[in-house]
């Protein structure tokens, strides 16, 4: 490899935010040509890092480079210039808006004044035509499925014509599909000369991309080299020092108990007539394509939307539960994927949050029991490792610590069956690793733990056994060895049916 | 609609897209304008068709004045002061040195100086709008009274006969003023008003200036109020510092009956000056009918809750087939 000038480089870049230092001198160089990974955990920095660098947030101290220049006062719009474009996490899309035009947004050509629709149409079916895209562009963003929408975000990232491309994991919301598409239109920038910072939680993504990794550990750089050499153990261990061998506990030796689910014919929302069981002290994962009925089949059996079964046991119950509190009375408990908006209060405090769903136990004559819920919330904290203060707000944690809140404050019900939906979704690998013990360990006890999960290794690894829905079906039914990546990722593309061995 | 077009017509599909959803009021509203001329058939009449217009022109501007800061994520409380406002000046400085140009200006001035102020402030401070333009409401109503403490005032017989007679003009400088605002919508920081609505950080990254988006935005809602309330003084041929109170809720209404959501993004001009005309059609029905305005207001409110609540009936209806 011939050493390049960057296209863009942070030196010894400080940041802080009231008082409290999130990066520590952190040197990065974006060479072009080349795909670069940012690996930490969730709070190292990265986030603030790629702001520094695209003009968002301005540096306490050190420098920004661009072609080997220093910027003096980097906005937003000296970034877009310079041919820096971002694709955040949160999606930057209006949801009435078409397709074309939210591609175009902040960079329409023009005539007169007036935006030149003719020159838009031209340039944005090119950039559709990269992603794969192949919805009409006048859709509105409004009718596509949160995948899609990511892929518009890609698209209107290359719209720009970047020659540096920051993609802050871009794949969370994507289908394995999608992915690939990215994947190539990853090598194809690349070999075209665009400098690729890429960021995912998803290792074996990093090791198929990427030709060299910036590790951050507490706002400093732990490595910065190249992958070559590397595999997903020796990148796991750059970032938490740790083998991945205890990232995922070992499996129990068949504890799986009396049945605590059984249905027959099920249907809710795009699931069709499927049969399903499980008993307690399993874990079984649900996985598949995005948007395949996963939600809508743990909704089901929460009742939190309209289901029918020919045949149902749940829990206890002769029927599915017919509401979310005729649920939740019979022990079954849901950690939505959203944890933002469905799954926590986020301006309350951590305390308040953990008491929300005990605060009618808890009750005296009508009235709050402070003590009580103050040792609860305390024995909590202690249980899920919740470090600090817990009267700070929610929306001041790291996205791993809001997700152990919104698992931990259904622990006092003492559920029998936990429906969880992507809950490690844009979590730290530490923090994963504490959720994957715990839900280990609430399998131990007994309990039925019901996974849905877009992280494949995570269902070949966590999960005792893997249903893959397909289309609002079962594609596979997989068990003990016949759990593998591959398997489940061919099940879920509909390349082979296969498993009854449920 | 399933496809672009390849030979290329993108803005012509985009726009037949945002007639989606509207068929509905479109249709209400045809139903209603029909009810009207077998009510009234004195409406298919030059003139009749003029009185119509007119009176239908000034809640049409407060609407399209309130519509385009909803879409934009805002609220405005100060539409009826500022109409009242734009009255008044109109009715203090036609008759002064500059006469009805210098009166037209003054009027526009004031209009969009006071929506760019109150803008800025919204879009600086970063304070809730509904509290800004309450704050505001209070001062332009004091400003109107000062100016003016009684009605009268004068405006010169002609204009009120151009505008107010028995000539279409008002219904013509209507289709001015929406041509004028398709072409700011087909301009990006028209667009803009859109994006910083519904997604506002999402807006800032993708290079658009939220912050100017919005103050254009209150300055383009202030000229309108202000335009609409020297219309009401040409009509009714005088000043009259409190004649706009009523058309600060009627806007809001209009707004919603015609689709427009209340978090921003939502919604569509078309769908407001539909609503807007539905609005005007419904008062005059009643009005004609002899209802008795208690019952009127009654009328009205429920007929707004409907709007409102059948269109998510429905939704709900086929979500559950």
């Amino acid at each position: 490899m011939t050493e390049t000038r960057p296209l863009l480089e942070a030196r010894q870049v400080f940041k802080g935010f009231f008082g409290n230092p999130v990066l520590k001198g952190v040197d990065i160089a974006l060479h072009p040509g080349r795909v670069h990974a940012l690996l930490g955990e969730n709070g190292a920095g990265k986030s603030t890092l790629i702001n520094l660098l695209s003009g968002a947030l301005q540096p306490d101290s050190g420098t920004i480079l661009v072609d080997g220049r220093p910027v003096g006062r980097f906005s937003p719009a000296a970034a877009r210039a310079a041919g820096i474009a971002v694709v955040q996490q949160e999606l930057s899309l209006t949801a009435d808006l078409s397709i074309a035009e939210n591609i175009g947004l902040g960079a329409f050509p023009r005539r007169f004044g007036l935006i030149d629709y003719a020159a838009l149409q031209k340039g944005v079916g090119e950039v559709c035509a990269m992603v794969g895209l192949t919805e009409p562009l006048d859709m509105p963003v409004a009718d596509l499925s949160l995948g899609r929408r990511q892929m518009v975000e890609i698209a209107k990232a290359l719209f720009r014509k970047p020659r540096v491309l920051i993609l802050d994991e871009p794949t969370s919301s994507l289908s394995a599909h999608e992915a690939g598409i990215l994947a190539r239109l990853i090598g194809t920038l690349r070999d075209r000369g665009t400098a690729l910072l890429y960021i995912s939680h998803r290792l074996n993504e990093v090791q198929a991309l990427c030709a060299h990794v910036t590790v951050l550990k507490d706002g400093g750089v732990t490595a910065d080299q190249s992958l070559a050499g590397i595999d997903g153990e020796g990148l796991v261990r750059l970032m938490v020092g740790r083998e991945t061998g205890d990232l995922f506990p070992p499996r129990s030796v068949n504890v799986s108990g009396a049945t605590r689910i059984s249905v027959e014919k099920f249907s809710a929302g795009l699931m069709r007539e499927i049969g399903f069981s499980a008993r307690a002290g399993e874990i079984v994962g649900i996985g598949g394509l995005v948007g395949q009925g996963q939600e809508d089949l743990l909704l089901g059996l929460y009742g939190a939307i309209p289901a029918r079964a020919d045949h149902a046991e749940v829990s206890g119950l002769p029927r599915l539960p017919a509401h979310v509190g005729e649920a939740n009375a019979a022990g079954i408990v849901y950690v939505p994927a959203d944890r933002k908006h469905e799954g926590l209060v986020l301006p309350h405090s951590i305390a308040v949050n953990l008491i929300l769903p005990s605060l009618g136990r808890l009750a005296r004559r009508g009235f709050r029991d402070r003590a009580a819920e103050a040792g609860l919330i305390a024995d909590l904290a202690r249980r899920l490792t919740i470090k600090g203060d817990v009267a700070r707000p929610v929306q001041a944690l790291s996205g791993g610590n809001q997700q152990k809140v919104a698992l931990a404050k259904w622990l006092p019900l003492d559920p029998s069956i936990l429906l969880l939906n992507d809950p490690t979704r844009g979590v730290d690998i530490e923090t994963k690793r504490e959720i994957y013990l715990m839900l280990r360990a609430f399998a131990t006890e007994g309990r039925l733990v019901i996974l849905a999960s877009s992280d494949t290794p995570e269902l070949v690894h966590l999960c005792d056994r893997v249903v893959v829905l397909r289309e609002g079906r079962v594609a596979a039914r997989l068990s003990g060895a016949a759990i593998s990546e591959e398997a489940i990722v061919g099940a879920a593309m509909g390349i082979h049916e296969q498993g009854e061995a449920a | 609609m399933s496809a672009v077009p390849s030979s290329g017509w993108l803005y012509g599909a985009i726009q037949r897209g945002r007639n989606r959803g509207l068929g509905g009021l479109y249709l209400v509203v045809a139903a209603f304008l029909v009810l009207y001329a077998v009510l009234f058939p004195g409406i298919l009449s030059v003139s009749g068709f003029s009185k119509f217009t007119q009176n239908w022109f000034p809640l049409a501007l407060v609407t399209m004045a309130q519509a385009l800061l909803m879409l934009n994520g805002g609220i405005t409380l100060a539409i009826g002061p500022l109409v009242s406002l734009g009255a008044v000046i109109a009715a203090t400085t036609m008759g002064g040195a500059l006469g009805v140009p210098g009166g037209i200006l003054a009027v526009a001035l004031a209009g969009l100086a006071i929506g760019a102020v109150t803008g800025a402030i919204v879009a600086h401070l970063r304070l809730p709008a509904i509290i800004v333009t309450l704050a505001g409401s209070f001062i332009i109503t004091g400003v109107a009274l000062i100016l003016l403490p009684r009605p009268g005032g004068f405006i010169p017989d002609w204009l009120s006969t151009t505008l107010a007679g028995h000539t279409p003009v008002a219904f013509l400088l209507l289709v001015a003023i929406l041509l004028a605002w398709k072409a700011f919508l087909a301009t990006p920081l028209g667009i803009g008003i859109y994006a910083a609505g519904d997604n506002p950080i999402g807006a800032f990254r993708s290079g658009v200036p939220v912050e100017r988006v919005k103050i254009v935005a209150f300055a383009l809602s202030g000229l309108l109020a202000a335009l609409a309330g020297l219309f009401v003084a040409a009509q009714t041929g005088s000043g009259d510092p409190v004649i706009g109170t009523p058309f600060t809720l009627n806007s809001i209404a209009a707004a919603v009956l015609g689709g427009v959501g209340f978090l921003g993004g939502k919604g569509t001009m078309r769908g407001a000056i539909c609503g807007s005309l539905l609005l005007s059609v419904m008062i005059n029905v009643m009005f004609f009918l002899g209802f008795p305005p208690v019952a009127q207001y009654v009328a009205q409110g429920l007929i707004i809750v409907g709007a409102v609540a059948v269109p998510e009936l429905l939704k709900q209806w086929r979500a559950r087939r």
